[in-house]
């Protein structure tokens, strides 16, 4: 063989090598032709179809959070690797992935399980109705699922189809009806079968980038077996209970305060019966929080060293994307936390209605 | 041809003392764990350290992601750097050719041989490491070891996913060696050739930290390295040992085509 003939085999094989990625994504993405409606009706209904997968979640939002919020600050501002097994609502597993271990929620109808494999300990507590996000939350169901509850037919329109996970999955773009709300639009594409949300994808006001998304890059729709759900203690392991699962959790039981029943013309959800109140819905929800000075003070010292933060009349205000943040008082205070998909106006307004609005349980 | 080379390798006092130097590292792990017995913080440090203090049968594996993102790469570049580039530094390239030997067969040796280097090496790694792990560390009941996700493997399914690992390791190796392979045929010095391949390490390590370079990262010689892990997860993760393994395939066929389009071609003259 001549010099020409062995290298012109070895740049064909390269070149072959290297365009068949390219050529597998070039390839044409059908899509079923199902109208924005009808799609928003099947992901609606598929909110309990069972699934499985693997997951990888990216957010971008560098949260200036401290110690005792767990892991919020990872979930929304990293990548976060996933696998879940999805039986409903009461029976679930999800797995977050790490290069040095496991970190795992079971869930029953007793509550939820946490393994740790690095700390080699399991923790049982039971489920709140108020808590900080956990990996569960950031799956494309779950994120699709908290989104779209006050969403109609008006709000959607459909967005090209995309490939995920292997499925020619159509696509939906949600766009919030309400002013107040700091996201522009959220782009989810389902399961044509069974509906089940495969990615979604948060967009803030004015940003040209999204700020998060949520991606299936493994799927299956079955139903995962009853062994794949199930989680006994290993031996060794270190096994507590605990009744209080976070801060917001704490303040919400312990704290001797009634938030007022709407912040910034958000009513209070129901699920907020203690110190803590979720108000709003969908794309435009908030939070608040109580605080401890001793909780309220590093946080502060955090949100001061945060580009973009602003000093106002109640307190200290930052816009992370299309996430708002606000902590009311001052130095040597508690405060009330306020962070949710709402604007910095609304989350001023909301600071001065808490302030004023909040009364003391006795 | 080949078990000329292996020959070689075998008999040569600079292989056992590589293999003793990138063993050295472990076990000094191994002895520092036992006699302090405080581990690196959870979720920090190479996978499986925080666990050997109660479980010394998983060292090995803590070895291996011990030794795998350094100390092995830099050894096989080495050594796959000089295989050619060696004999052409030393001037017994051109003598070696005169002999009928064809110059693909000898590419071939010399991958085998490296790769036979890279297969001794994480064999010594492993048993020294079973054997300090056992000793000095932690003495978990060996009947059941604890899986990342919380489920029990008895002793036999340990060392399958064990050999599992080595294996995967092993071929980990193979981008590299032939990516070293494939400089030293077109370096006389070896060194070159071991700087060349670190330079792609390096980079390709980097890369990987960076944001804007997703795009590219599952095309990055180091990306699926430590995906070992997930062969300790219930059930196998085998979504980025396939890749990791694939990923190396492509690496070996491209860079051994460049090394044999060059080689097979090229006008020996030292």
């Amino acid at each position: 063989m001549t010099p020409m003939g062995r290298w012109s085999i070895v740049v064909a094989g390269i070149a072959a090598l290297l365009a068949a990625p390219f050529a597998l994504r070039a390839l044409p993405v059908d899509d079923a032709g199902t109208d924005a409606a009808a799609l928003l009706t099947q992901v609606q209904e598929a909110e309990d179809h069972p699934y499985s997968g693997y997951v990888e979640s990216q957010g971008t939002l560098q949260l200036p959070v401290t110690d005792g919020f767990t892991d919020v600050g990872a979930l929304l501002g990293e990548e976060t690797r996933m696998r879940v097994w999805w039986r409903g609502e009461d029976r679930w597993r999800v797995d977050k992935l790490l290069t040095t271990g496991e970190v795992d929620l079971v869930h029953d109808d007793r509550g939820t399980t946490r393994w740790r494999y690095a700390q080699d300990d399991v923790q049982r507590s039971p489920d709140p109705d108020i808590r900080l996000p956990r990996t569960a939350d950031l799956l494309p169901p779950s994120v699709a699922r908290m989104l779209l509850d006050d969403v109609d037919a008006e709000d959607v329109e459909r967005i090209e189809a995309r490939r995920v996970a292997g499925i020619d999955a159509p696509g939906l773009r949600l766009s919030p009806a309400s002013e107040q709300s700091s996201i522009e639009h959220v782009d989810l594409w389902a399961d044509p079968d069974s509906g089940v949300p495969l990615r979604v994808a948060v967009v803030g006001k004015g940003a040209r980038t999204v700020a998060f998304t949520s991606e299936f890059r493994e799927f299956s729709a079955a139903t995962p077996s009853a062994g794949s759900v199930a989680f006994r203690a290993p031996p060794g392991a270190e096994v507590s209970f605990d009744d209080v699962l976070d801060i917001a959790d704490a303040a919400n039981q312990y704290a001797p305060l009634v938030p007022p029943a709407s912040l910034a013309g958000l009513a209070k959800g129901p699920q907020a019966d203690g110190a803590v109140g979720v108000y709003g819905a969908g794309m435009t929800r908030l939070l608040a929080v109580p605080l401890r000075d001793q909780d309220a003070g590093p946080l502060r010292e955090q949100l001061a060293r945060t580009p973009g933060v602003r000093e106002v009349r109640r307190g200290t205000v930052v816009a992370l994307g299309p996430l708002g943040v606000m902590l009311t008082g001052g130095e040597g205070d508690g405060g009330w936390l306020l962070a949710g998909t709402v604007t910095g106006d609304t989350l001023v307004t909301a600071a001065r209605d808490v302030t004023t609005g909040t009364l003391v349980r006795r | 041809m080949i078990a000329v080379e292996l020959h070689q390798l075998l008999r040569s006092r600079r292989t056992w003392v590589t293999i003793l130097m990138i063993d050295s590292l472990p076990t000094l792990v191994a002895v520092l764990l036992g006699v302090t017995e405080v581990g690196p913080r959870p979720g920090t440090g190479p996978a499986f350290l925080s666990a050997v203090l109660t479980d010394g049968t998983l060292f090995p594996l803590a070895a291996i992601a011990i030794v795998l993102p350094l100390f092995m790469p830099i050894a096989v570049s080495i050594v796959a750097g000089e295989s050619i580039a060696g004999e052409a530094q030393q001037g017994t390239l051109r003598y070696l050719l005169v002999r009928p030997v064809a110059r693909t067969r000898l590419l071939v040796a010399k991958l085998v041989s490296v790769m036979v280097f890279v297969l001794l090496t994480l064999a010594v790694v492993a048993a020294t490491a079973y054997v300090t792990g056992t000793l000095l560390l932690g003495d978990a009941p060996v009947a059941a070891t604890t899986t990342v996700s919380g489920t029990t493997l008895t002793q036999q399914e340990l060392i399958l996913r064990t050999l599992l690992a080595l294996a995967y390791a092993m071929l980990s190796m193979f981008g590299v060696a032939s990516i070293a392979l494939c400089l030293s045929t077109f370096v006389d010095a070896p060194l070159g050739a071991a700087l060349g391949t670190l330079a792609v390490l390096v980079a390709s390590t980097l890369l990987l930290t960076l944001d804007a370079a997703d795009s590219i990262a599952p095309y990055l010689l180091t990306r699926y390295w430590l995906a070992f892990v997930d062969l300790f997860r219930d059930p196998i993760l085998w979504r980025d040992v396939v890749r990791g393994a694939l990923l190396q395939v492509v690496y070996v066929a491209v860079f051994l085509g460049i090394a044999w389009a060059n080689f097979a071609t090229k006008d020996v003259k030292d």
